[in-house]
């Protein structure tokens, strides 16, 4: 009797400890909560949102979302602190890099695609804008090779010598690979580097400059509401380049090897990036929160996002909404 | 639940309102910042191209002067070596020229609003909460659209810290003067001294203590925006911290929140020792 009840507890503390390994109970089944990567760009919030309502509803999982930038949210996707995050650039951050190296964190499906980057200057620059008076200040600057000709059109206040490029804020991977086009086009000593802190301030330069009608050089990429609101022009780069980003859902090893059926729901989910688009748009103009936004997008296109799903999680979803 | 009829949102309407102030005025301020950004670069300039061996030993004059103890004055200057010795020496030299810009303004608008508030309850009733509003408002609030009127860099950097560390010195300007004793100035006062003589002869030098602590606190809490600054763009020890924590790269960070460290013991011991009385520091 004593040796069973032994046995039976090594048993149970066995079983406990492997649960996470047991796959027959799945992960939501088994009470644990899914928690997402509450992250502070627009599409992010978005895809966040709608994935949030799809686990919930549709698969009965306890969601929830923990804020913070997405360096400390990689971070703690690869300690398995959060589960998912849902719009991961892969390649685009050194903290990414080295937990998918060591197998810690997983990149499944392609939930954006045809998201771009590249440097941009407002159109008016190159074409001028007859209904705000503005002359085509630039109307010869098609590529980053032209640029060693106007860098006294982006003139930097602080070093007036020289024009100013804004590169991607501090510690992105992307100012690292920018700082090295500076230096293969030759224009390190027309253009100083310079790198705002911020993803915010970056877009407060962008913006502010183009309400004025200034002229701005600047690193942004697409799809970003930013880029809905304001008509910049990307310039070329050398033949070849090719700048497209790969964006995928991040995972955390654990939830990726423990929650397979919800990981087959992942790989499928997409979005449209003219659909997308549209409703980032929304999102800024009518100033819809990103949560009712995503109730209002799974009413309105169901067509997207039952593809993702099983039939039987898609009657419940569309029962909730 | 808070019922929905009586909520509002005052957020649209100051959405537009920043956005009409940039659309129509945002050249004017561009202006008044391009004056301000020139005095921050060529201060940067001068201290930048100022060879290593010389500043220290400028630092070393003054802190000998101000603290009159040869064991302070040699660690100040071996501290800041250091911070010289792990690279950070340019970096330094940026962050100081920014935060005396900001340590200055801080001073000249700074001292002269302790002076009124101590003379006038009603300033002082108005001025607390504007200070209070000051230093708990989170800084990106006001930063953002600061930087869209005066664009990225240093100016907004300034104007930040400016915001954030000017209120302890005008909170301790205003109670030196108060704290002056009623006796003293009703003695002033029977030999016929002008309002002018009172301040300048009497109130002021009294009140010095209090005043210079309060540059000492703004000089720490400017010292403290260093890393916000740096998220908008301003060069500096801020930015290696920042890359430092973007990156995970622990160590640079460290490193770098030292020098902050260093720089704000170095200028807090000078400044102490400038705000007490002359005999104490003697002794």
């Amino acid at each position: 009797m004593k040796t069973k009840k032994a046995l039976l507890t090594t048993l149970l503390s066995v079983g406990l400890l492997a649960s996470g390994a047991s796959q027959a109970a799945g992960w939501c089944e088994s009470g644990k909560e899914v928690k997402f990567a509450e992250l502070n760009w627009e599409s992010a919030m978005l895809l966040t949102d709608v994935l949030k309502v799809v686990l919930d509803k549709g698969y009965g999982c306890k969601v929830d979302s923990l804020p913070g930038n997405s360096i400390t949210m990689e971070n703690a996707l690869s300690s398995n602190d959060i589960q998912i995050f849902a719009e991961e650039w892969v390649g685009r951050s050194e903290v990414w890099n080295k937990a998918a190296a060591a197998g810690k964190v997983v990149g499944v499906g392609a939930p954006i695609v045809g998201a771009i980057e590249g440097w941009y200057v407002p159109r008016y620059v190159i074409e001028g804008d007859a209904k705000r008076k503005l002359a085509a200040k630039a109307p010869d600057l098609k590529s980053i090779g032209d640029l060693a000709k106007y860098q006294a059109l982006f003139k930097d206040a602080e070093e007036p010598g020289k024009g100013r490029f804004y590169n991607c804020p501090a510690g992105w991977t992307c100012e690292l690979e920018n700082s090295e086009m500076l230096k293969s086009y030759g224009l390190e000593d027309k253009y100083t580097n310079f790198r705002p802190g911020t993803g915010p301030a970056l877009d407060a330069a962008i913006l502010s400059s183009y309400k004025r009608g200034e002229p701005i050089l600047a690193y942004y990429w697409s799809p970003t509401p930013l880029m809905g609101e304001v008509d910049m022009v990307r310039l070329e780069e050398k033949a070849g380049v090719n700048k497209t980003i790969d964006i995928k859902v991040g995972l955390s090893k654990a939830f990726h090897e423990q929650a397979p059926e919800l990981v087959a729901v992942l790989e499928k989910v997409n979005l449209p990036i003219d659909l997308l688009n549209q409703n980032l748009a929304r999102m800024t103009k009518d100033r819809i929160e990103s949560p009712k936004l995503a109730k209002i997008f799974l009413k309105e296109h169901p067509e997207v996002w039952h593809q993702w799903v099983s039939a039987d999680a898609a009657k419940k979803v569309d029962a909730s909404l | 639940m808070f019922p929905e009829s009586f909520t509002f949102s005052i957020a649209n309407w100051v959405n537009g309102w920043v956005d009409s102030l940039v659309t129509n005025y945002g050249d004017v301020f561009r202006q008044i910042s391009d004056t301000l950004l020139w005095a921050i670069v060529n201060l940067e300039g001068l201290l930048r191209m100022a060879p290593w061996w010389l500043m220290l030993a400028i630092v070393g004059g003054i802190a000998w002067h101000a603290t009159r103890k040869v064991t302070s004055t040699v660690a100040i200057v071996g501290l800041l070596f250091l911070v010289g010795a792990v690279g950070l020496w340019d970096k330094l030299m940026q962050t100081l020229a920014l935060m005396m810009v900001a340590t200055i303004i801080s001073v000249l608008i700074g001292i002269p609003l302790g002076i009124l508030s101590a003379r006038s309850n009603r300033l002082r009733s108005i001025l607390m909460p504007l200070l209070d509003i000051m230093q708990t408002m989170p800084s990106f609030v006001y930063l953002i659209p600061v930087l869209m009127l005066f664009g990225l860099g240093k100016v907004p950097a300034i104007f930040a810290t400016v915001i954030y560390a000017a209120p302890p010195l005008i909170r301790l300007t205003d109670l030196g003067i108060r704290q002056v004793d009623g006796e003293v100035m009703e003695a002033i006062n029977a030999f016929g001294a002008n309002r002018w003589q009172q301040l300048f002869g009497v109130q002021l030098p009294l009140a010095l203590p209090s005043i210079m602590a309060g540059i000492n606190q703004t000089t720490m809490m400017a010292l403290s925006m260093v890393v916000i600054a740096s998220m908008i763009g301003a060069r500096g020890l801020g930015e290696d911290v920042l890359i430092g924590i973007q990156t995970l790269n622990v160590g640079r960070g460290l490193e770098a929140g030292l020098a902050i460290v260093i720089l704000a013991v170095v200028i807090d011991r000078i400044t102490q020792a400038y705000g007490r009385p002359r005999h104490e520091a003697s002794k």
